[in-house]
């Protein structure tokens, strides 16, 4: 037991088991189905909260699944007694693009009455005018609003930084503040100075840690939240964790205990889910989290692993493979002129294109995609550095050309014009599909759900499991008063 | 909660065995629990339907050798591997149509490399003589998109 004085101090856990861990080693692919059974196991664990959303998974829902989005959302706030907490991009929502205030003001209310407590909200540039329609929109809904700072590495992105943004978010009473690591390149020498300091300018507003296992240091990094005086962790189930997810729960809660922090986790309620989703990776013939290997590479490129080897890819089809180490060298010199992005999406893309464009071409930005020039006019938001001379001459960027106002501010309303396409009647879950998505992605959303199932055994994903298998042509199973034939 | 419950631990060993064992018959008994699997004549591994994926034939590359242009053309290349889009949407009016005068910095086309859209500018003031390729063509860098015919010099 741990020391008197230790009593008051708790760690508590968000679990990403069914949102960022999925997105990360299944390419998104959990389906409605592949959660229910395990939602009562789930409840038990002793979440804080759950996350069940994020942009990702609302786009695979739609584009690849074929499942309604809304009435996933709508399932897992009714089934789950914790309370869920859904992830948006801000102002773009669930894509890359902008969109107006009241689509956004919307979303937070479709997401309030579906049952969703917590709105979680970053943007990629950490232009907090980015968040803001949000946590007003998220506040007025009922809901309370966490939001997120990306973590970089930059010249930039100092510990100032980032004490500057959560100031930032402080005033504009954000209900949590987290930082989001997407490449996992916090370590903990940097966490020793960067978490005690953000603590510290939240001025008692709670922090939550989400970070990835890329580099194989996230444990220990969530150890020196935990000690700064972060309030809550994000972390998956041990078979949906590490590798390029996030730290397993058990792990963390492990860790935490050690430290002298109270927990609620409830470790039979957790192996029940481990042993669930390993059933379920088996049978779907989905990768099981490795414990990544600590790679001093990544803090150079910063490039996520699975980027470089579509990027290796698209070089061999123009038989150019051999120009991958110059482009990997041109990486940061790009993301230099372009004022320091975080090297995540869409801005990654957009660094590696260009290094790649200025590569092949043997001319520095001869070419520069639109986007590219629409980001470094300020279209999306705040940089977190001027873009380089260089690169501002190439694309022929005026002072005048600079977009200064707040992202939000340039786009119209498209609720009206929505409304009155769609009929009056229509459902706000329907208008706004329609905002994100042409008509003939949404068709297939139509189709009627399946049953699910809300309970299960070990027994049963046994049968499933060989169920699955096409080569097994007879099977008998007999357990505990129950017995089983079936053949193919 | 019954002590002899199956765990999932038990089920991990089971799928275990099934996945690494060549058998084509398997039987386990421990304690309440009993599996009798049999598999299909031959079958050692997996087995997956036959689809015989039908390589799907391309459509020729239309830029081939490099044939000849009139002298004195400007070619619009394309920068990169990509793909080419001659309006700005799906269903828009195309940038430029043959016989439209451009500018050196209209836009004349789209190439889309790695999901980013590089506008490209005509880069010669004249007239569209040519376009090359049907929208949506998969291009390589180099490739002559469209042919401008230049205006003469102003005196």
């Amino acid at each position: 037991m741990s020391k008197a004085g230790s009593r008051s101090k708790r760690f508590d856990f968000v679990d990403v088991t069914l949102r960022d861990a999925h997105q990360c080693l299944w390419s998104t692919r959990m389906t409605t189905a592949m959660m229910t059974p395990i939602l009562g196991a789930i409840d038990r664990a002793g979440y804080a909260y759950i996350n069940i959303l994020g942009g990702a998974v609302f786009d695979v829902c739609v584009r690849y699944l074929h499942e309604n989005p809304w009435e996933r959302v709508k399932l897992l706030c009714e089934r789950l007694e914790t309370p869920c907490d859904a992830l948006t991009r801000g102002q773009s929502l669930y894509t890359f693009e902008l969109f107006p205030d009241d689509i956004v003001e919307l979303n937070s209310e479709v997401f309030a009455r579906l049952g969703v407590e917590v709105l979680t909200v970053y943007d990629a540039l950490n232009d907090n005018r980015n968040v803001a329609s949000s946590v007003r929109s998220g506040h007025a809904a009922g809901m309370k609003v966490n939001a997120m700072m990306t973590y970089t590495l930059s010249p930039v992105h100092t510990d100032a930084y980032y004490v500057a943004r959560t100031k930032e978010l402080v005033k504009l009473k954000a209900d949590f503040i987290s930082i989001k690591d997407p490449t996992g390149l916090l370590t903990p020498e940097r966490g020793r100075t960067l978490f005690p300091a953000v603590v510290k300018a939240a001025g008692g507003v709670p922090l939550k840690l989400h970070s990835h296992c890329q580099s194989g240091l996230a444990p220990e990094v969530y150890e020196i939240a935990i000690r700064s005086g972060f309030r809550y962790g994000y972390t998956a189930s041990e078979p949906l964790a590490n590798g390029a997810s996030l730290p397993a729960t058990e792990d963390i809660g492990a860790r935490a205990r050690k430290l002298g922090f109270r927990t609620s986790l409830d470790a039979a309620a957790l192996r029940e889910i481990a042993g669930y989703f390993t059933c379920v990776a088996e049978r779907e013939g989905k990768p099981l989290g490795q414990v990544a290997r600590y790679d001093p590479a990544l803090y150079e490129h910063q490039i996520p692993g699975g980027m470089i080897s579509n990027l290796r890819s698209q070089l061999q089809a123009m038989s150019m493979e051999h120009r991958l180490p110059e482009i990997l060298e041109e990486v940061p010199r790009v993301r230099e002129d372009l004022g320091y992005p975080i090297v995540f999406s869409p801005f990654a893309q957009y660094v590696v294109t260009q290094a790649t464009l200025n590569v092949v071409q043997g001319e520095r930005y001869k070419t520069i995609p639109d986007e590219i020039r629409k980001y470094a006019m300020g279209y999306y938001g705040k940089l977190a550095a001027q873009p380089s001379a260089e690169f501002l001459e190439r694309a022929a960027i005026r002072p005048g050309d600079l977009v200064t106002e707040r992202p939000g501010e340039h786009i119209e309303p498209w609720i009206p014009r929505l409304r009155k396409a769609l009929g009056p009647s229509v459902p706000d879950e329907d208008l706004l599909l329609a905002a994100f998505y042409p008509k003939p992605l949404l068709e297939p959303l139509r189709k009627r759900a399946p049953e699910y199932e809300f309970r299960t055994t070990p027994l049963n994903e046994l049968i499933r499991f060989i169920g699955s298998r096409g080569d097994i042509e007879f099977a008998h199973v007999r357990f505990a008063g129950t017995e089983m034939s079936f053949s193919a | 909660m019954r002590k002899e419950s199956l765990t999932y631990e038990d089920v991990l060993r089971i799928v275990e065995l099934v996945k690494t064992t060549r058998f084509s018959e398997f039987r386990l008994k421990v304690g309440e629990i009993e599996v009798h699997l049999r598999r299909k004549n031959g079958s050692g591994g997996e087995t997956h339907a036959q689809a015989v994926s039908q390589v799907e034939t391309a459509a020729p590359s239309p830029a081939g050798p490099e044939r000849s242009f009139p002298a004195g053309a400007v070619l619009v290349r394309a920068p990169m591997v990509g793909t080419f889009y001659r309006a700005p949407a799906p269903g828009a009016e195309p940038f430029v149509e043959i016989g439209k005068h451009v500018e050196p910095d209209t836009t004349v086309c789209i190439i889309e490399v790695m999901k980013l859209m590089n506008s490209i500018p005509a880069e010669a003031r004249g007239v569209v003589a040519e376009i090359l390729l049907p929208n949506g063509a998969r291009v390589e860098p180099g490739d002559v998109l469209l042919v401008i015919k230049p205006d003469p010099e102003d005196g």
